[in-house]
């Protein structure tokens, strides 16, 4: 579903992947994780096409289109999704006239007609039971005046409305306490199936307690220097990145 | 050879003589002699120039250098309307073209006993006492503070003062359906100059909404219109006013409103069109515990210049005020906000709060943005913020990122800035349809 070949990118004044490759087939959960600073979040906001990024090599491919060739838009259009590690808000914009603009862009671009307001309602109203979110959020500004928890939950809620090919959720876990990171698992796992492939990055192994990966691949410097299964989160989280970055280093 | 600006003021002058028999012929000897009486404070100024205060970034030049005729007459049926308004509210309507009464396009319902809805002459010729106990008291800055008051447009308006618009909601009477005040101008015959006037009484206790619009149809013309509204005690009106001239237009406007004790007075304006406009909201708060709220929207684009004033005099205790204005201002378009508050010396516990927000689409547009307080008093809260802003590319990533086209998620976003003062609108079918025209206006 996702091959990248040798990716590199950066800001303008700094390259930050020095050279990833990662191959994510559907039904997979992989699971990305690094040291602060060792381009996570670069990896993820290059792979949903965000501006200031500028990338220098490789490649990436998602379902047989060259990603890096399309526009934000498009690639949401093609089943790209990006949990924000910091949802913006959008005063002025409810929820559900924001998740509607998007739910109906997304059909156009598939060519296919759009969902009348009272159908999406319906629709929608389906998809918050499962995140216990309150309907009295959909009607508020995006993101406005949200919880850190509310704004977390409220990314997969429209994930969940939007229903991509490929998840990428970038430090999902970033400012949630316990409960709330339960519930935002629960509602991540409900997700997974077949014929979905998740990308779920995170600095720290608690995630992954309850979004349980397939894979485990860990990002220092811009390079994957280690994959692994399950169990090499459990090693990071006992070990820290240190030796890692020690064998990286070594190995170069 | 380059015509002296002093004789270009006269150009507007000069209309009075081949006039003045047709004018007197409305109204008594005093209603003419208050006419003279403004055609001479007119003289005495002229047009204005870039060195008078209150017209500092008002650049205009075709106002000087068009030889404007005098209004003529214009056939125009409902279907030459932009759609909008007149077909979606379920509403009342009395309309104007060229400044002339136009049943054409009126729409009529049954009103309650004693309401009057009827042209200006109309009523000076019908309603004599209740005209003259209202024209012109409310449009005067005359004896109040203010070391730069200019209302030289307001004596034009005065001084060619014939048909206009008039609305009278007697005391304790609801109006259930809003009331639109149709102002058409259709220039098709050459650059002319034209000067409605509408009078709008809500006496104690009443309930009204009123949408006035001004809409150009055809050409160049020089639209200068004066509203008055007169809010009772305990009164409760809701006014809004939508100006969308031609793209050669030029539009000097004033609304003077005087607010009675306890009443509660939300004005809405939206200022989309015209090559130049310019709107002075005036608010005389005269009674205690009364509320006024102030909104407006205005968006300039091309080579548009939108002007907005705004000032609010609190003469008495214990009333409140909020105002809002929000400007978006694309290509090369300029936008002027000045948002005068006078907080006189016995306004003890005025709460007033003012904000301008402006939000620039391109590198030359232009913004002169100036809260102007002047507060006399010393028991009060006044608070003013004036922001000038961009789009924020953070929130236009997300919304790409979730499928949204960036031109559309664009328009979202700027309709969005404005919202705040569009969707505060209670009048039925308003909000609806000024967010239509305001998405029409930023995708042209």
């Amino acid at each position: 579903m996702l091959t990248i070949r040798n990716l590199e990118a950066g800001t303008a004044d700094k390259p930050i992947l020095k050279g990833v490759s990662l191959t994510v087939n559907k039904g997979e959960v992989h699971a990305i994780m690094g040291p602060n600073g060792s381009g996570k979040s670069t990896l993820a906001s290059v792979l949903a096409g965000k501006p200031g990024y500028e990338v220098t090599g490789g490649t990436v491919e998602f379902e047989g289109k060259d990603l890096l060739d399309l526009d934000p838009e498009e690639r949401a259009g093609e089943g790209v999704f990006l949990a924000f590690q910091y949802p913006v808000e959008i005063p002025g914009v409810s929820n559900t006239y924001f998740l509607r603009s998007a739910y109906n862009a997304i059909r156009k671009y598939r060519g296919e007609s759009e969902m009348d307001a009272l159908k999406f309602m319906s629709y929608i109203k389906s998809k918050t039971k499962f995140l216990e979110l309150d309907n009295e959020l959909l009607s508020r500004s995006v993101n406005e005046g949200f919880s850190g928890g509310e704004k977390k939950r409220n990314e997969i809620f429209q994930m969940a409305v939007l229903e991509p090919k490929l998840a990428i959720l970038d430090e999902t876990d970033s400012g949630l306490d316990i409960d709330a990171l339960k519930l935002v698992s629960n509602g991540v796992n409900a997700l997974r199936s077949p014929e979905r492939a998740m990308l779920v990055i995170t600095h720290y192994q608690r995630l992954l307690n309850y979004i349980v990966p397939d894979f485990v691949h860990v990002l220092v410097d811009g390079r994957i220097v280690k994959s692994g299964g399950k169990e090499l989160a459990l090693e990071l989280e006992e070990k820290g990145y240190g030796w890692i970055e020690e064998q990286a280093k070594a190995g170069v | 050879m380059p015509v002296d600006t002093l004789d270009r003021s006269r150009v507007l002058s000069s209309h009075f003589g081949p006039l003045e028999s047709l004018l007197a012929a409305t109204g008594d000897a005093n209603l003419h002699a208050w006419r003279r009486a403004n055609l001479e404070r007119f003289n005495a100024l002229g047009l204005p120039t870039t060195k008078d205060e209150e017209f500092k970034y008002f650049v205009a030049p075709r106002l000087n250098e068009v030889k404007w005729q005098l209004a003529h007459g214009a056939n125009v049926y409902r279907s030459h309307l932009p759609k909008g308004l007149i077909s979606k509210l379920e509403t009342t309507t009395l309309a104007l073209v060229n400044g002339q009464i136009a049943p054409e396009l009126d729409v009529l319902a049954n009103l309650p006993k004693g309401v009057i809805l009827c042209g200006l002459e109309e009523a000076i010729t019908n309603h004599p006492e209740l005209v003259n106990q209202y024209l012109g008291k409310s449009a005067t800055l005359d004896g109040r503070l203010g070391s730069t008051n200019d209302e030289r447009f307001t004596y034009l308006n005065s001084a060619y003062l014939a048909d206009g618009l008039f609305l009278f909601v007697p005391k304790s009477v609801t109006l259930d359906i809003p009331v639109q005040l149709l102002s058409v101008i259709d220039a098709h015959q050459g650059p002319i100059a034209v000067y409605p006037r509408i009078l709008i009484v809500a006496e104690e206790n009443s309930e009204v909404q009123i949408v006035e619009r001004h809409v150009g149809i055809n050409g160049e013309y020089l639209n200068v219109p004066v509203t008055e509204l007169f809010v009772g005690q305990g009164a409760r009106v809701e006014y809004t006013r939508i100006q969308t001239e031609t793209p050669e237009a030029i539009h000097i406007a004033g609304v003077y409103a005087s607010q009675h004790g306890q009443s509660v007075l939300e004005t809405h304006t939206a200022s989309f069109g015209a090559s130049a406009s310019r709107l002075d909201l005036n608010i005389d708060v005269l009674g205690e515990y009364a509320e006024t709220w102030m909104n407006g929207c205005y968006v300039a684009r091309g080579e548009q210049l939108v002007d907005c004033h705004t000032r609010l005099d609190h003469r008495v205790p214990n009333c409140q005020s909020f105002e809002v204005y929000k400007g978006v201002i694309d290509d090369h378009g300029t936008g002027v906000f000045n948002g005068k508050i006078f907080v006189y010396e016995d306004a003890q516990k005025t709460d007033a709060k003012q904000t301008n927000q402006v939000i620039l689409l391109s590198p030359t547009a232009t913004i002169n943005t100036k809260p102007q307080l002047e507060i006399f008093a010393d028991d009060v809260k006044c608070t003013h913020g004036a922001t000038v802003g961009k789009i924020r590319d953070d929130a236009l990533f997300y919304m790409q990122s979730r499928g949204i086209p960036e031109n559309e998620a664009r328009d979202l976003l700027i309709y969005a800035f404005a919202a705040e003062v569009i969707e505060a609108i209670d009048t039925p079918g308003v909000t609806e349809a000024l967010e239509e025209m305001l998405f029409e206006k930023l995708s042209k």
